[in-house]
């Protein structure tokens, strides 16, 4: 079992995809293999070892991939990915950590368009930005993330939580328009401001703002009564991830019930200054 | 049979008690204020005494802070004991749905996490009418029913483990009074303990049984060898003249270690009372040692012998 560290050669002229390239399929292989895999690009596929250099990583375990260089034109990285730990020592493409079951999957930039689209369950954590429609939904799909830990330390573009159904998806920053769309359930946090039209047709779910109080649309209705032990199972959660979060548990609330348009029984929790 | 040791005037019979597998889960009732959780808790575990006829043997283990609970407000945990699985479900489900869903503030969580898991609050969201909403909050669901005082929380399953019932300690004393304030300090000194319960009421069993009966449709009847009313007259007595009361004390515990502790623990508490108090001879029933595989040796648990 061997801890693979591949390095960007060059920047590829068409986009990659690099579903496959995980811990778990790349750690019993010998590195001639590993150099050998076929990854997609464009239309057609290319060898991995044409674009990356391939070196055991010297003190690593054997369930951990690194992989390092400017991967933002490098889609699907940790696609369907279940168990091991997935490095990306900078910034990332579309559909980061997509349908991903288990494992920990770390960008230390910023990711694509559909990060943690369809999420079902192990921990996604991006330091930099994501942007449009993460923890959303392939296309045609009726739900998006639906389970596991994602975390954004920056800020998030339009559409994020799209359709979500379970699992917990954090940002720290600022989130674009539409966050929580059509939201079925589970659990939004955000630390920043949120844009314009936030639960727009959201039918359960959480959605929480630690950072500045969204504008509500007429379609919410004040609620009158305070959760008082759901918000200190979600808020204790929450607050593990720190950042904004912590001390969350703490703080007073105020809650909003919708999105009736969608006979809706979701909520948008704000948190009072800490 | 070889001697009893004694024990400040008490006699310690060469002895064991015999118990049984069960099976158990540990639930968390939590509500607004301690006294809101300990009627939710009294009631949950009322007519438990015995398996016998009560469905199943369930008891407060413990009083639990703010810093020991879920959701940060006073609790209590308390343990259910049956004889299989399926009736602990059972009565689990009927017991928080018509004692803790109802008790005012309540809200429920499995005090467990290893083992089969049965259903807490899993159906008793029905009674929300589709208003009910699940959460998942770190692997875990929870059902939120609304409810006039707000909201019922409610884990949705707790675990099942596998259990220890019917340790249980003979307390042969001189009358009414010294064995009640023998028992008593038996069981207000095992209620230290935990991951057991004592489930008859106030933790004593005054009717102790034997296997079988005179009438054939009974299993159990009274067990006359220890019986003060019956000295002279049935054929057999394990009693003396002095003897004029015994009491008993049943235990359920999660484990066999916790078991024995409880039973070195009370019978600790009633050699401090000692012969001078009124305990003449320490005891346990027994099936002759077929029936259950936890044999629980009296003398070996004070670490009186090798």
């Amino acid at each position: 079992m061997t801890a693979w560290r591949l390095s960007l050669k060059q920047g590829p002229a068409l986009r990659v995809d690099l579903r496959g390239v995980v811990p778990a399929v790349l750690a019993s292989l010998p590195v001639g293999e590993v150099e050998r895999l076929r990854l997609g690009y464009g239309k057609g596929s290319l060898a991995l070892g044409e674009l990356f250099s391939v070196a055991a990583s010297t003190g690593g375990e054997g369930d951990e991939l690194v992989l390092q260089g400017d991967l933002s034109r490098f889609d699907r990285i940790g696609w369907q990915m279940a168990s091991g730990r997935l490095l990306v020592d900078g910034p990332a493409g579309d559909y980061a950590g997509a349908c991903m079951s288990g494992g920990e999957i770390i960008v230390k930039g910023a990711a694509g368009a559909l990060a943690a689209c369809e999420m079902s369950g192990g921990s996604l954590i991006v330091e930099g930005n994501v942007g449009d429609f993460a923890a959303g939904t392939l296309p045609g799909s009726m739900d998006g993330m639906r389970g596991g830990r994602f975390v954004v330390k920056g800020s998030a573009g339009a559409r994020f939580g799209d359709r979500m159904r379970r699992g917990s998806a954090l940002v720290f920053g600022d989130a674009g328009d539409f966050l929580a769309s059509r939201m079925v359930a589970g659990t939004i946090a955000i630390g920043g401001t949120a844009g314009a039209h936030v639960g727009y047709g959201m039918r359960r779910g959480t959605v929480v703002f630690a950072g500045a109080a969204p504008q509500i649309s007429p379609t919410f209705v004040p609620a009158l009564v305070d959760p008082a032990v759901f918000w200190q199972l979600l808020a204790r959660d929450l607050a593990r991830t720190g950042g904004p979060f912590e001390g969350l548990a703490r703080r007073t609330i105020v809650r909003h019930l919708g999105d009736l348009s969608a006979d809706g029984k979701g909520e948008l929790i704000v948190a009072a200054a800490a | 049979m070889a001697e009893a040791v004694v024990r400040n005037g008490v006699s310690i019979d060469d002895g064991f008690a015999e118990a049984f597998p069960m099976k158990a889960t540990r639930i968390l009732i939590t509500a607004h204020s301690i006294e809101w959780a300990r009627h939710a808790a009294a009631s949950a575990t009322g007519f438990a005494t015995s398996v016998i006829a009560c469905g199943c043997e369930a008891g407060i283990e413990k009083e639990l802070s703010t810093d020991e609970t879920p959701d940060g407000r006073p609790g209590i945990s308390v343990l259910i004991f049956s004889m299989s699985g399926k009736e602990l479900a059972k009565q689990i489900e009927r017991r928080v749905g018509q004692c803790v869903l109802t008790c005012p503030t309540t809200a429920v969580f499995a005090g467990i996490s290893d083992g089969d898991a049965v259903a807490l609050g899993k159906n008793l969201r029905f009674f929300g009418d589709g208003w009910q909403i699940s959460k998942v909050i770190a692997g875990v669901r929870y059902w939120r029913v609304p409810v006039m005082d707000g909201e019922f929380v409610a884990q949705e399953t707790t675990a099942v483990t596998k259990a220890v019932g019917g340790g249980n300690l003979l307390l042969l004393c001189t009358g009414t009074d010294s064995a009640l304030a023998v028992a008593e300090a038996a069981v207000l000194a095992m209620k230290k303990l935990p991951n057991v319960i004592m489930p008859f009421p106030g933790g004593v069993v005054r009717s102790g049984s034997k296997v079988g009966s005179k009438y054939a449709s009974l299993g159990a009847s009274t067990n006359d060898a220890f019986c003060p009313s019956l000295v002279g007259l049935a054929p057999k007595t394990e009693l003396t003249a002095e003897t004029k009361c015994v009491m008993e004390i049943v235990i359920d515990g999660l484990t066999e270690r916790d078991v024995g502790e409880a039973m070195r623990v009370g019978m600790e508490a009633g050699i401090a009372i000692g012969a001078a108090g009124g305990l003449l001879r320490i005891s346990a029933g027994n099936y002759g040692g077929k029936l259950g595989p936890f044999h629980f040796h009296l003398q070996k648990l004070l670490g009186a012998r090798a």
